[in-house]
C-alpha cells in the first residue's frame, strides 16, 4: 500500500497551501477560500479537502491549532490550520514550478496576449 | 435528513479516516448545507459531494498510516520477513469473542469428526447385495451360511443376547417360501423347497431353536434335503445387516478407490526372487477400470523371470473381471474360465494373449491357504483345472456366494442361485468345500515349498 504522496503534489494539495498563506483557517474556511481564488472553478469536497490535510500534516506543510470558535459561523468549535515554514516552501517551489511551465508555454507561443 | 444522509454515506470511509475527520466533515456538509440553499445549489452540493465520494473513499482505502509503515520499518532485520498491518485499530471486544466462539466450534467440529468418523471399511464392502452374476464375489457383507451345523466364528452370536421366537421364526419361514417361489431358477424344486419348510415348520420341527445361526443352519439342510444346492443359503448375522447395498453409494466408491490407491491395488508385493523365479503377492482382485495399469505394470515385472510364483494366501477374492485379466497373462490362446455365478460366457473368456507379455509358457506356481477365498478360489480352481497351475497350501475357505443376495430382515437373508452356469470341469465347484491344492503343505511352508518345485523344474529344462 502506498503511502499518502505529495510529489507531485496535487492541485488539491497546493490549492489549501495558497489558501492557508494569508491567515489560519478551519476546513469550511479552506473551502470557500480555495473556490474564492479559482474562481469557483475548485470546490474541495470534505473527502478530498481532508485527505488533502492530512498529507499535508503528514508532511508538516501544515500544522493543526486548538479548538476554536468562529464567530461569524456559530457557537461550533473548529480545528483550525496553519502553514508551516516548509508548507511556505514547498508552496513557493510548486509556484516556481508552474512559472518555469508558464515561461515555457509562453516561449512557445501558445499563450495570447500578455496579461499572466 | 439531508444531514443522516451524509453521516451513512460518510461509513463508506475506513475507520481512520472517520474518526480523525468524521465530525469536520459532518461540519463541512452542515456548513455548506446552511450557505447553499435553494434548488439549485443544493443540487450543486450533491453532486460535489458524490464526486468527492467517488475519488476520496477508494484513494483514502489505498493508504496505509505512516505510523504503522515507520513500525515495522523500525522492527525490520536483514533476512527477517516482515509484514504490514492494514489497520491501526486493535481489533474489538466483540470481534474477539467472535473469533475465539468460532475458534472452539471448529475445534469442537474437528474433534467430534476424529473420534466418532465411521471406522475404516475394507473393500469388502463393495457392492454388497448387488447381484453377484454381475459384480463377482468380492467380500460380501452377506453373512455366509456354513455347512450343516458348523457356525463360523464371524456369525456366532451372542446367545444371551439374542433369542427367536415363534413370531419371528414365522416372519423368516414365511419369507424364505416367498424369495424361494419368486427367485430360485428351478421351479418344481422351488415349490417343493417351500413345501419342505412348511412342513418341517408344522410338525414343530423349528419350534425348540431359539438361536438364530441355528435356525439359519436348519433351514438351509431342510432345503438342501430337498435339492443339494450349495449354493443356496439361508444366513444369520449377528450383526444388523444393511438396509441397502452399502457399497453402492459414492461414497462406499470412493472409499473404495481410495483404499485401492493407498494399497496399490491390493498388489502387496512383486520381486524376482533367487534363480530368477518371479513372486508376486495379490490379495485381492480389484476393479479393473480401477487397477488395469497397476495389475499391467506388476505382471510385466514378471516378464524376465523363469517360473512364476503367485501368493493368493492372503487374498479374499474381488471382481471376475480382474480375475480373467490377472489370467489372460498366463495363456497364449483364449481360455475359458468357470465362474459358478455367471452364464454369460463371453465374460468368462480370457483376453489372451496379451500383448508384451512373456508369462504364457512359465511355470505357475499359486499360493493358497484357508483364507483363499471366492474370486482368488475361482483363479485357483480354474487355473488348476487347466492344468496351467500346481496349487501349493491349504484347502481353499469354500466361498462362492452365489446368485443374489435377498435381505429378509435385520438379521437373515438368502443366497438365492439365479443362474446356470455349467461346470466345464467337474460336477462340483469350490462352493463350502473349498479348492484342494495340488501339494498340501502348511500355508506358512507354501512359498519355500513352491521355491523347491520351481526351483527344480528349472533344472529339468
Amino acid at each position: 500500500m502506498p503511502k499518502r504522496k505529495l510529489d507531485p503534489l496535487p492541485s488539491s494539495a497546493f490549492q489549501i497551501l495558497l489558501a492557508l498563506v494569508g491567515e489560519d483557517l478551519h476546513g469550511y474556511g479552506i473551502m470557500r477560500q480555495v473556490a474564492e481564488q479559482t474562481d469557483g472553478r475548485m470546490r474541495l469536497g470534505p473527502g478530498t479537502l481532508y485527505s488533502s490535510i492530512q498529507s499535508l500534516l503528514e508532511g508538516k506543510f501544515i500544522e493543526e491549532l486548538d479548538l476554536r470558535e468562529d464567530t461569524k459561523l456559530g457557537q461550533e468549535r473548529r480545528r483550525y490550520y496553519r502553514l508551516t515554514s516548509a508548507g511556505r516552501k514547498l508552496a513557493r517551489s510548486e509556484a516556481e514550478r508552474l512559472a518555469d511551465l508558464l515561461r515555457v508555454a509562453r516561449a512557445k507561443k501558445i499563450l495570447r496576449g500578455d496579461y499572466v | 435528513m439531508s444531514e443522516k444522509i451524509y453521516a451513512w454515506l460518510l461509513r463508506l470511509y475506513p475507520s481512520h479516516f472517520r474518526e480523525a475527520y468524521g465530525n469536520e466533515a459532518l461540519q463541512l456538509f452542515r456548513d455548506r448545507a446552511r450557505d447553499e440553499k435553494g434548488f439549485v445549489p443544493s443540487l450543486r452540493l450533491w453532486l460535489d459531494l458524490l464526486v468527492d465520494l467517488a475519488i476520496s473513499v477508494p484513494q483514502e482505502y489505498g493508504y496505509v498510516q505512516p505510523a504503522l509503515i515507520g513500525a515495522s520499518a523500525l522492527d525490520r532485520f536483514d533476512g527477517v520477513p516482515t509484514f504490514y498491518v492494514l489497520e491501526g485499530e486493535s481489533p474489538t471486544l466483540g470481534a474477539l469473542l467472535f473469533g475465539g466462539v468460532l475458534s472452539l466450534v471448529a475445534l469442537g467440529t474437528f474433534w467430534i469428526l476424529l473420534s466418532h468418523a465411521g471406522s475404516y471399511t475394507g473393500i469388502g464392502v463393495m457392492k454388497s447385495g448387488q447381484s453377484q452374476s454381475d459384480s463377482g464375489f468380492s467380500q460380501q457383507q452377506a453373512p455366509r451360511a456354513e455347512p450343516q451345523d458348523a457356525i463360523s466364528a464371524t456369525n456366532r452370536p451372542d446367545r444371551e443376547v439374542f433369542k427367536l421366537d415363534a413370531a419371528e421364526r414365522q416372519r423368516v419361514i414365511d419369507s424364505a417360501v416367498a424369495i424361494l417361489k419368486e427367485h430360485y431358477i428351478e421351479r418344481d424344486d422351488a415349490q417343493k423347497m417351500a413345501d419342505a419348510l412348511l412342513a418341517h415348520q408344522k410338525s414343530g420341527d423349528d419350534d425348540a431353536v431359539t438361536d438364530g445361526a441355528a435356525f439359519a443352519a436348519l433351514l438351509t439342510r431342510q432345503m438342501r434335503d430337498v435339492s443339494p444346492d450349495r449354493h443356496l443359503t439361508l444366513d444369520y448375522s449377528q450383526a444388523p445387516l444393511p438396509q441397502h447395498p452399502t457399497g453402492q453409494t459414492p461414497e462406499g466408491l470412493a472409499r473404495y478407490r481410495e483404499a485401492m490407491n493407498q494399497q496399490n491395488c491390493t498388489f502387496e508385493r512383486v520381486e524376482i526372487l533367487r534363480h530368477n523365479i518371479g513372486y508376486l503377492k495379490l490379495n485381492s482382485f480389484p476393479d479393473v477400470s480401477l487397477c488395469q495399469p497397476t495389475a499391467a505394470a506388476a505382471m510385466a515385472s514378471l516378464n524376465r523371470a523363469d517360473a512364476i510364483i503367485l501368493d493368493l494366501r492372503d487374498n479374499r477374492g474381488g471382481e471376475p473381471s480382474m480375475v480373467a485379466l490377472m489370467a489372460a497373462y498366463l495363456f497364449d490362446h483364449p481360455e475359458y474360465l468357470y465362474n459358478p455365478r455367471e452364464n454369460t460366457t463371453e465374460r468368462s473368456w480370457t483376453h489372451s494373449p496379451v500383448p508384451g507379455s512373456r508369462l504364457a509358457d512359465k511355470p505357475v506356481y499359486l499360493l493358497t491357504s484357508a483364507r483363499t477365498y471366492s474370486g482368488a478360489e475361482q483363479f485357483s480352481y480354474d487355473l488348476k483345472m487347466l492344468k496351467r497351475a500346481t496349487l501349493v497350501g491349504e484347502t481353499t475357505g469354500g466361498g462362492a456366494h452365489s446368485g443374489v443376495w435377498h435381505r429378509i430382515d435385520d438379521h437373515f437373508g438368502m443366497g438365492i442361485p439365479e443362474t446356470k452356469a455349467i461346470n466345464p470341469f467337474s460336477k462340483t465347484d469350490w462352493a463350502e468345500i473349498g479348492v484342494e491344492p495340488d501339494v498340501k503343505v502348511k500355508a506358512a511352508d507354501a512359498l519355500v515349498t513352491a521355491e523347491k518345485l520351481a526351483q527344480g523344474k528349472l533344472q529339468k529344462k
